[in-house]
């Protein structure tokens, strides 16, 4: 047959060329590289290689967050609680572990040993996730509904055990040591080594289990994917309850660090979570995307940003230069898979 | 009824409503339509055919002014066309009835046909003569439709027909139709049918794209032949020497083919159904022998696509389903393993993953296979691929194109392929060959009967007729949501009672 020997000869091309995801991850990447010069051309000490690694490692938590709102965009679901649960966990981890008998409410916590309120405050932060799970997959809500929802639902506990304000007396010592120790005797500090390793363990999941091919499939067609015999349902619970751990997990670091559980922290977070997403090329209706071009797209949002700091903008203009750079980043996305795809 | 400014004396079979010459439409490494010219007379049904990727969609996407030729002219009615987007051709007379139907459901069916044509004063609505005349139209070419119906309450039928009415009350002198029957009933095609003719009366000129060649005998009175981006031939109908000639003309061989009884099958029954019912379905039941082919034929709504999602465990029913002595229909995962694979009705929607390539749609049903300990083995999933693409003869210059770009008869290829990978013994078959060009479906028979001949199970589900007769070893006849009679196939095979039985007539004499 004459068609399989064609077969055979451009099959070995074709494995060279590049997938879309690859190109899109590439396109990013040019992105943030060609920014970086950019910036380092307006901003004075901006290129230096500590600048850059500050670009990252400033941006742990977010970067965090972003891996498990990525996998859930890529199975076609949002995940806006994420912000929420960094709030809550933190707080309930200073609840649980303020001795008793304090001065007042406010210092006053459960006086639990450090480990076991970790635990539970992750418990807490799970079950939030576990709710997510509930609604989308149970009662079929739409995912950007729900997870409004416990998005307030989680910062308003955290709210109603903080009294509105912060909880930071009363704390044993250790709880600050997970936020601030330092890895391998170098500056590097534990959340950041948290990120990098979770990165590593994300990329791997996605190119190298069928964990992660399962998640491109509900995505691209949940329809398709049900009568293949993929059992979504389980699938979108595991996700939700991965990505509310690593929000619980970033919660506990945050508080620690600042050694207080404060309810506002993590404010926005969940948008900024999803602006990485976007702008690193996951497709917002599910399917397509890679967790290094949301790792990327962290990069260009922190570009933008400490640029803008760096240039004594106000940081009333932070908003505005964001949106630009979501606007120019998904326009260019956009035409440049269009144009290859011709 | 029409506006156009031909009356019918004067079209005479001279005057060419449409005609393209020397078009040619070139896509990087492919020439989509090569060098075509030829004319459709006004007040005809004309007919294009030819296998998928033969050039129609291409050919239709310029004239509908969605793609821009790369050379070559159109002319409509005597003068330059060069439409560059559908409301140029609109303008043109031009109008096109997709697959897709694109009526609103919320709106009644007056509000439909005067969409997007409304005149307004100070933002409020009003009412004009156009209401008039689209309600004439409307009733000139099928008087059963209520026009203050709510669209959602009609049939995809009546649904079809609005959106002709719709382009004829337009203005439109040539309407182009895309596979219309393709989710008829056999009955709801007669009535398309009637409609098609009255408005070849009325002197509006019908393009019509079908892969039924009966269809093409019935309605046509000229016929056009693309081939591989090119232009086979034009000719009158009555000058076409049958089915053969016109398939030959396609596909440059001949696939004609009838059923011919295989060798001895076994009796061992690997499905047992009993009395399936659901809120379509009336106490079926029914069983398959290990390497049968059996057909479930019936019109759209007599309950196929339901037998085949309960046997699937896709939707609850009650009854009770036996797979190789174990209960089954729980869920499309329990049914996968135990050896019981869907090709959905729909393909693009439910059996494919459009947006992903040939390579990563194959494994999908088998990830035991394709797992490691969790780890996805990327060699099993590319030489699964290489394989199917060469055993089903899937015309792709790469595993990795994405599925949404092969056609039709390729892309349900893929779903086959995604079916066999799951190591089936039972397939279900749903509309296995729907808009699929001639030489796909020719290729899709020859693998059933090979599925067949090695021991496996396959249930077809098929609303024709021709299909049916052609390839299953037992018919069932369904006939509102209940199974009436089962005739197994044959030299004798008596097909104006098989007609009869699914039409709703009263079975007798089951053979």
């Amino acid at each position: 047959m004459t068609v399989t020997a064609n077969i055979g000869r451009s099959l070995s091309d074709d494995r060279r060329k590049m997938s879309d995801e690859a190109f899109i991850t590439l396109l990013v990447a040019s992105v943030a590289v060609g920014l970086f010069l950019f910036a380092s051309l307006l901003v004075p000490n901006f290129f230096q290689l500590l600048n850059m690694l500050n670009l990252v490692t400033n941006n742990w938590a977010v970067i965090s967050l972003g891996i498990g709102v990525s996998f859930l965009l890529v199975s076609g679901n949002f995940d806006l609680s994420v912000g929420g649960i960094v709030a809550l966990s933190g707080v309930l981890s200073v609840w649980f572990a303020q001795a008793t008998g304090g001065a007042n409410a406010l210092s006053t916590g459960l006086g639990l040993p450090y480990w076991l309120a970790i635990t539970c405050a992750l418990g807490g932060a799970l079950a939030i996730g576990a709710l997510n799970a509930l609604f989308v997959v149970k009662f079929r809500i739409p995912s950007i509904i729900v997870t409004l929802g416990t998005m307030m639902l989680a910062r308003g506990i955290a709210q109603v055990v903080t009294q509105g304000s912060q909880r930071n007396t009363n704390l044993p010592d250790e709880f600050g040591v997970l936020g601030n120790m330092t890895m391998f005797d170098t500056s590097v500090k534990l959340p950041v080594a948290f990120m990098l390793i979770l990165l590593l363990i994300a990329i791997f999941i996605e190119r190298k289990t069928v964990f992660g091919r399962l998640t491109y499939w509900i995505g691209a067609n949940p329809i398709a994917a049900s009568l293949s015999g993929i059992d979504k349902e389980k699938h979108v619970t595991y996700l939700y309850l991965f990505s509310s751990l690593i929000a619980g997990i970033v919660g506990i670091l945050l508080a620690s660090e600042f050694k207080s559980g404060y309810s506002n922290r993590g404010t926005l977070m969940e948008f900024d979570a999803l602006v990485i997403a976007l702008l690193g090329g996951v497709a917002i209706a599910g399917g397509f995307g890679s967790v290094v071009g949301m790792f990327f797209g962290a990069v260009i949002l922190a570009i933008v940003t400490s640029a803008a700091t760096g240039m004594v903008l106000s940081p009333d203009w932070q908003y505005i230069l964001k949106a630009i750079a979501v606007f120019l980043a998904i326009v260019t996305q956009t035409w440049a898979l269009a144009r290859r795809n011709r | 009824m029409t506006d156009h400014n031909q009356s019918p004396a004067l079209s005479s079979d001279l005057a060419p409503v449409l005609a393209v010459k020397d078009l040619t439409k070139d896509y990087p490494g492919v020439r989509a339509v090569d060098n075509v010219s030829f004319s459709i007379q006004s007040g005809t049904v004309h007919c294009l055919v030819g296998e998928n990727g033969a050039g129609k969609s291409t050919l239709v996407k310029m004239l509908t002014g969605a793609l821009q030729p790369t050379s070559g002219s159109m002319n409509v009615n005597g003068s330059q066309y060069e439409p560059t987007n559908p409301q140029d051709a609109r303008d043109g007379g031009i109008a096109t009835l997709f697959q897709e139907l694109h009526v609103v459901d919320e709106l009644t069916v007056l509000e439909n046909l005067t969409l997007g044509m409304e005149r307004s004063r100070f933002g409020f609505l009003i009412k004009s003569k156009l209401e008039d005349r689209v309600v004439q139209t409307l009733y000139a070419i099928e008087p059963s439709i209520d026009p203050s119906a709510r669209v959602s309450t009609l049939s995809v039928a009546q649904k079809q027909i609005v959106e002709i009415a719709r382009a004829a009350s337009s203005g439109a002198s040539v309407i182009i139709m895309d596979e219309p029957t393709a989710a008829l009933s056999e009955r709801e095609v007669e009535r398309l049918f009637a409609v098609i003719r009255r408005l070849r009366d009325s002197a509006v000129t019908v393009v019509y794209i079908s892969h039924k060649l009966e269809e093409i005998f019935q309605l046509g009175d000229a016929v056009t032949v693309l081939r591989d981006g090119k232009h086979i031939a034009t000719k009158q109908l009555s000058d076409v020497d049958g089915r053969s000639e016109l398939i030959e003309m396609m596909i440059g061989r001949s696939v004609f083919q009838d059923y011919s009884p295989r060798g001895k099958i076994s009796d061992e029954k690997v499905l047992l159904a009993k009395g399936l019912t659901n809120s379509v379905l009336r106490d079926v039941s029914f069983h398959i022998n290990r390497g049968e082919i059996v057909g479930f034929y019936g019109p759209v709504g007599a309950g196929k696509t339901e037998i085949a999602r309960a046997l699937f465990g896709a939707d609850k029913v009650a009854g009770s389903i036996e797979f190789k002595g174990h209960p089954v229909g729980r869920s499309p995962k329990e049914a996968i393993a135990a050896g019981i694979a869907l090709v959905p009705e729909e393909r693009r929607t439910q059996g494919l993953f459009t947006s992903l390539s040939i390579r990563e749609n194959v494994p999908v049903m088998n990830l035991r296979r394709l797992s490691n300990n969790g780890v996805f083995r990327a060699s099993v999933e590319h030489d699964a691929a290489v394989d199917y693409v060469n055993r089903l003869n899937i015309a792709t210059e790469s595993i990795d194109k994405h599925t949404e770009k092969l056609s039709g008869g390729n892309q349900q290829k893929v779903v086959f392929a995604k079916c066999l990978f799951a190591d089936a013994d039972l397939l279900l078959l749903d509309e296995p060959t729907r808009g699929v060009d001639v030489g796909a479906k020719t290729e899709i028979y020859d693998i059933i009967r090979n599925l067949a001949d090695e021991g496996n199970s396959v249930a077809i589900f098929s609303s024709e007729l021709e299909e049916v007769l052609g390839i299953c070893d037992r018919i069932f006849l369904l006939y509102a949501g209940s199974l009436e009679a089962e005739v197994t196939n044959g030299a004798n095979v008596d097909a104006p009672h098989i007609l009869n039985v699914v039409t709703g007539g009263h079975v007798g004499g089951v053979q």
